[in-house]
């Protein structure tokens, strides 16, 4: 067991999220610790997406609150009108933080790719010019596309800009990664490339959320897993048991569903 | 007097005259257009036809006309034809100078011009066709002129109605330049009635509001005719 | 008619010197109507209906009604009130000069915003959003993000609409000022000869508008490397 005094790297608490009459998520609670790899799980429209990107103020939750290392984001969440940050420096500051990579990467089009990895270090966290390029190309060399630091994304595989994408997240040197489904943009043998560059994030120690449909990652890779359905957590645990010995029904099911299509 | 005094219809309004010259500009605008929309069916088939002298023809057409003031343009035909009238009027004996129809010039003016934009808008749509549902009339056995007909004119007409609506609107706004060689249209009437009455603003404005209430309604028409002509075709966006 | 190339060169002489009238017009009218276009095209995307409305009302006006409508009341409607004939601006409103200048800019301001807000409304929204989680906001994320971005898209139509712009430029002739049509409408007038000096004229406002063509396909080529190929960028 961690110190139990330590502050968790994320804190969730009774999330509520809605668009408009329709309630997306329910409450939900989750803490990761430092270090720890958190797979979310769930059936299309479960509200895995919401769920991450209440986290970094993507989407302002409607009730409950986040903490980034038990500093609480404030939010003015008066009902009837639409939930939203109190101090938008503070919300910059934590988003530094918790780097998000996407589903269909967004790397910035105007911007080479190793522009691209310096764009928010130099902008945002006003670090040096020089330090930051000589980081990105270390880890663009790390991600296997440092030949191509001078390109622009339209000219890289997919893979190779999810790659890009995951290393940009890098250089904002970040607490916390969140992933959105990273893989489910690109062909089947593409997934591969960037399934070995997070599993050697994960290895490393750091702390990701992440939110996918590869279950034999899920399964090797994180810590715990989530099974989110309809906006509520119906699984949590370490992936050893919660796979081997599910306790929800429905959980039962997407995973041998998911199993015969994978 | 306030402006709704002086627009009113009575002996002393100017409502009637204001109207009247409304209809001359509707008028002229429309003449142009169609003169343009000839003019444009011509020079988009020579820019597609496979003669390279037609298609050098139609395209310096198009650049000059689009990179030229439209002022110029009227200045040049009012003053070209008149020299050309007043030439022949000295052989009957006449002296002078005779000024050419106003109406005629201003239509042919805004008529060449708006050729050249219409133009680009018919060469864009018949550009936009399906290279499939020709070659299916193609492979059908239709002559070309029955495919042009039947297959080409009805879908590039489709295609072309928001470009087209464009054009309208553009030609309208330059009918008001056809004032300065003296028709009496909206924009010249505007001008008569704030030099006699030292009201120009109430006259401009009545003006400007009349061609916003033109262009409003004839942007409902085209949104229209658009609609109608997209039936049956599923947008991809 | 004899081809009369003395009076041709003569002509075109005079016609040149309406050049840096035209030149002026164009530039100032675009710049104060470029600022406008930027606040308007703000008010339209700012999805508050008290911002967008006026912005939609002021498009709608000017883009509805001829410029030369717009010029008319600004040189000769205005006059028609005593408060503006006492106050400190009438010095400027009665110049054909800064009333053409006006008219052109709040003409030009009506249609650069549609041009801009296209722009703008173009830029991928995940481009945005991953400029948010990575921290940035406000005026950074749009200096930085949004502006590059849409001024790729802005380019082509800016490039159209300062040529219109050039030869709206025309119409100031119609009140007094003697740009190259002024100066060609007064040089017919006295020679009767409409078609040398419309050749001479017109031969000036293309290689204008060549050269605003050029300039814009020169920047826009600037500005956008990633269109091109890794090999020709580094020549
Ligand atoms: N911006 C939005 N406006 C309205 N409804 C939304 C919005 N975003 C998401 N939703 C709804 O919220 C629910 C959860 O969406 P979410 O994107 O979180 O699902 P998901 O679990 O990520 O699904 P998937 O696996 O398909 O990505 C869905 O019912 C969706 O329709
Ligand atoms: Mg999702």
């Amino acid at each position: 067991m961690p110190d139990a005094t330590t502050m968790p790297a994320v804190a969730l608490s009774g999330i509520r999220k809605s668009y408009g009459p329709l309630e997306v998520l329910h409450g939900v609670s989750l803490a990761a610790r430092e270090g720890e790899v958190i797979s979310i799980l769930g059936s299309s429209g479960s509200g895995k997406s919401t769920l991450l990107r209440c986290i970094n103020m993507l989407e302002v939750p409607n009730g409950g609150s986040v903490a980034f290392h038990g500093e609480t984001i404030s939010l003015d969440q008066t009902p009837g009108r639409a939930p939203r940050p109190r101090d938008s420096a503070q919300i910059n500051r934590l988003r530094s933080k918790a780097a998000m990579v996407f589903q269909s990467f967004n790397l910035w089009s105007h911007l080479t790719i190793l522009e691209n990895l310096i764009e928010a270090p130099v902008h945002v966290q006003k670090r040096s010019r020089k330090d930051c390029l000589a980081e990105a190309e270390a880890l663009l060399e790390r991600v296997g596309i440092a030949d191509k630091r001078h390109c622009y994304p339209t000219h890289l595989s997919g893979g190779q800009q999810q790659r890009a994408a995951i290393a940009r997240a890098l250089a904002m040197q970040p607490r916390v990664m969140l992933f959105d489904e990273p893989t489910s943009a690109l062909d089947p043998e593409l997934v591969g490339e960037v399934l070995k560059v997070m599993r050697d994030l994960a290895a490393e120690g750091r702390t990701m959320l992440i939110v996918t449909h590869e279950m034999a990652f899920a399964r090797d890779v994180s810590t715990r897993t989530v099974f989110l359905h309809k906006g509520r957590i119906e699984e949590e645990g370490p992936p050893s048991e919660v796979f081997s010995n599910p306790r929800s029904e429905r959980f039962r099911q997407f995973v041998s569903r998911e199993h015969l299509q994978g | 007097m306030n402006t709704l005094g002086l627009m009113s219809f009575g002996p002393d309004g100017w409502g009637y005259s204001m109207l009247a010259a409304t209809g001359t500009t509707v008028a002229v605008a429309a003449c142009g257009f169609f003169v343009g929309a000839l003019l444009g069916c011509l020079g988009a088939a020579a820019s597609l036809s496979r003669l390279r002298v037609l298609r050098l023809v139609a395209d310096f057409y198009t650049t000059v006309l689009r990179g030229i003031p439209d002022l110029l343009v009227i200045y040049l035909f009012y003053f070209g034809s008149s020299s050309v009238i007043s030439t022949a009027s000295a052989l009957f004996g006449a002296e002078g100078f005779v000024g050419a129809p106003a109406f005629l010039t201003g239509a042919l003016a805004i008529g060449v011009v708006s050729g050249a934009y219409q133009m680009q808008v018919f060469r864009g749509a018949v550009l936009a066709l399906s290279k499939g549902e020709i070659e299916a009339g193609r492979a059908y056995g239709m002559p070309s002129l029955l495919l042009f007909r039947r297959i080409v004119l009805p879908q590039a007409a489709r295609f072309a109605i928001p470009g087209i609506g464009n054009v309208w609107q553009l030609v309208l706004k330059e009918s008001a330049l056809i004032s300065v060689i003296g028709l009496v249209e909206l924009m010249r009437q505007a001008q008569i009635g704030s030099g006699s009455t030292r009201q120009p603003f109430s006259f401009y404005l009545t003006a400007g509001a009349l061609y916003l209430l033109i262009t409003l309604v004839s942007g409902l028409v085209f949104r229209f005719a658009e609609k109608q002509a997209m039936r049956g075709i599923r947008r991809g966006v | 008619m004899p081809f009369d190339l003395p009076f041709l060169a003569e002509s075109f002489v005079a016609l040149l010197r309406g050049i840096p009238l035209t030149l002026q017009l164009t530039v100032l009218s675009v710049v104060a109507g470029g600022i406008l276009a930027f606040g308007l095209a703000f008010m339209r995307i700012s999805r508050r209906w008290w911002l967008d409305a006026p912005a939609r009302f002021y498009i709608l006006v000017f883009r509805g009604t001829p410029l030369l409508v717009q010029i008319y009341i600004i040189y000769y409607g205005l006059s028609q009130f005593p408060v503006l004939r006492n106050s400190v601006l009438w010095p400027f409103l009665r110049e054909a000069y800064w009333c053409a200048m006006l008219a052109l800019a709040f003409n030009t301001a009506a249609y650069s915003a549609e041009i801009i807000r296209g722009g703008l409304l173009s830029v991928p929204a995940g481009h945005v959003e991953a400029a948010r989680a990575c921290g940035m906001s406000g005026f950074l994320l749009f200096r930085r993000i949004v502006m590059p971005l849409a001024l790729r898209q802005m380019l082509p139509g800016y490039s159209n609409e300062i040529i219109l712009m050039v030869k709206s430029t025309a119409l100031a002739s119609t009140i007094t000022l003697l740009e190259i049509t002024g100066i060609a409408a007064k040089l017919i007038s006295e020679s009767y000869r409409p078609v040398e000096i419309f050749v001479c004229a017109g031969a000036i406002y293309l290689a204008i508008n060549f050269l605003v063509a050029r300039l814009f396909a020169w920047l826009e080529y600037a500005v956008s490397p990633e269109t091109r190929k890794p090999e020709e960028r580094r020549a």
